[in-house]
């Protein structure tokens, strides 16, 4: 049964300030989404809300089929977000990627084996021993990507996945993303503005003024220099 | 000893205090920096009453005994242990706890994550409270009673013997202490340090 992630009547308010009211909106597996919206309107609190790690004023966000446990409280375990600017902790690389499969248990045979093949999938093999704080940001955030990958998320919250990185950076993260997309991973990602990683979504919502409107948004900016540097990036590796 | 009986409880409401927000809590907070820093001896005094044979605890017959002084020892940690905790625990990102849990780690887990990542400050947490209780001479010798071989300890050994003249032996006695925090301390350091070199 495909994994589907329904919010219905999403009220989030700061203070008496609200921030947005969202009557609908439904996620279905496979889609990819691109969530735009100016600085400030609220991108981050709603996917934080969608992935469960904070609570809305009023409303539900239900995702289906359920697989709670006792103690998992609002987070599904197959739903997962990553900060725009991730955190790493303190320790090397590997165990970093490697924290969330060490949580769910199995061989450390099995674990050895899928956390080497997430360093290679994230292009971070020859880091595996650094410290995660020494790495820069593109980095970061493919070992953000990289700790997500080795659960197998069903549905992928990706929070300005771009925002602080350099073209390279970004064209190496957009390569990441495709591959999730085609692994049938469910993305939402949230951006102020279209780039590499956002063209490969198919559907485009734009929050603004504290309401959510569907639209497909053509961008009419094609990212030709981008995409004239792109034979570098395998040559770099 | 008394550190260890404290310790636990301590982070934990150190943790509380940092990660919930309940009304009043920054009522507990600054009674809990008021109280780290009464001096020994008003704690040493207000157990003395309590425990002295007409106080409300005079039955158990605690005063002049060592589990007194541990009572004492712990009153005199716990405040420093909960508000340096407290402190470590403010000074993690709240994306560590976010990143934690999104990656499959209930609460109780994601809590020993927060406490690894917050480590070297709860380390020096426990010396800071370490330190206070062998700094101490007032409540160790009002609810203890330095009764040799007893409830005597270095602090108050080293009092005893200046009052009775005998300088060269508190010299001694007062190098010892300084050696242990000496020890205790680069101990921490040389941790902290590989820790942050690797
Ligand atoms: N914990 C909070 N307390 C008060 N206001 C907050 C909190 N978190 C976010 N906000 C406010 O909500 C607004 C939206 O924030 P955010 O979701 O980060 O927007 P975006 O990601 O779209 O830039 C901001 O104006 C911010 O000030
Ligand atoms: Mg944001």
């Amino acid at each position: 049964m495909g994994l589907e992630l329904t919010v219905d009547n999403l009220v989030k308010r700061f203070g008496t300030r609200e921030l947005f009211a969202i009557e609908q909106l439904q996620v279905r597996e496979g889609e990819s989404v691109h969530l735009k919206g100016e600085n400030g309107v609220g991108k981050t609190t709603l996917m934080k809300i969608m992935a469960g790690l904070e609570k809305p004023c009023s409303g539900t966000v239900i995702v289906t089929p359920k697989q709670r446990r006792w103690w998992s409280g609002r987070i599904h375990p197959d739903v997962i977000y990553l900060h725009q600017t991730p955190y790493v902790f303190m320790s090397k690389v590997i165990d970093n990627v490697a924290y969330g499969l060490k949580l769910r248990g199995g061989s450390r045979q099995n674990i050895k084996i899928k956390v080497k093949q997430a360093l290679v999938w994230a292009r971070l093999e020859h880091l595996a021993e650094q410290p995660a704080h020494s790495l820069s940001g593109g980095e970061r955030q493919r070992l953000a990507l990289a700790r997500a990958w080795i659960l197998a998320p069903r549905l992928l919250f990706l929070d300005e996945p771009t925002a602080n990185l350099d073209r390279h950076s970004v064209s190496t993260v957009a390569e990441l993303v495709s591959q999730l997309l085609k692994q049938g991973t469910t993305i939402m990602v949230s951006s102020h503005q279209s780039n590499r990683v956002t063209e490969l979504c198919t559907r485009h919502l734009l929050l603004e003024g504290g309401a959510l409107h569907e639209g497909v948004h053509h961008e009419n900016m094609p990212h030709e220099i981008d995409s004239m540097m792109e034979p570098q990036r395998y040559a770099q590796h | 000893m008394a550190i260890l009986l404290s310790a636990i409880p301590a982070i934990l409401v150190g943790f509380l205090l940092a990660m919930t927000d309940f009304p009043g809590r920054w009522i507990v907070i600054a009674v809990f920096n008021a109280l780290m820093a009464v001096p020994t001896v008003v704690i040493g005094l207000t157990l003395y009453l309590l425990l002295s044979r007409s106080g409300p605890f005079g039955e158990m017959h605690l005063l002049f005994s060592q589990p007194a002084m541990v009572i004492g020892q712990i009153l005199l940690c716990f405040p420093v242990l909960v508000c340096m905790s407290h402190a470590a625990f403010q000074g993690i990102d709240r994306r560590a706890w976010e990143t934690a849990r999104t990656l499959g780690a209930h609460c109780a887990r994601a809590s020993v994550t927060l406490a690894c990542e917050a480590r070297f400050a709860l380390l020096a947490a426990l010396l800071a409270g370490f330190s206070r209780i062998i700094s101490e001479v007032g409540c160790s010798m009002m609810v203890g009673g330095n009764i040799l071989g007893y409830s005597r300890n270095i602090p108050t050994a080293i009092a005893l013997e200046t009052s009775k003249g005998e300088f060269a032996q508190g010299i001694a006695l007062g190098f010892v202490l300084l050696l242990l925090a000496l020890v205790l301390n680069f101990a921490l350091a040389s941790v902290r340090g590989k820790g942050q070199l690797v």
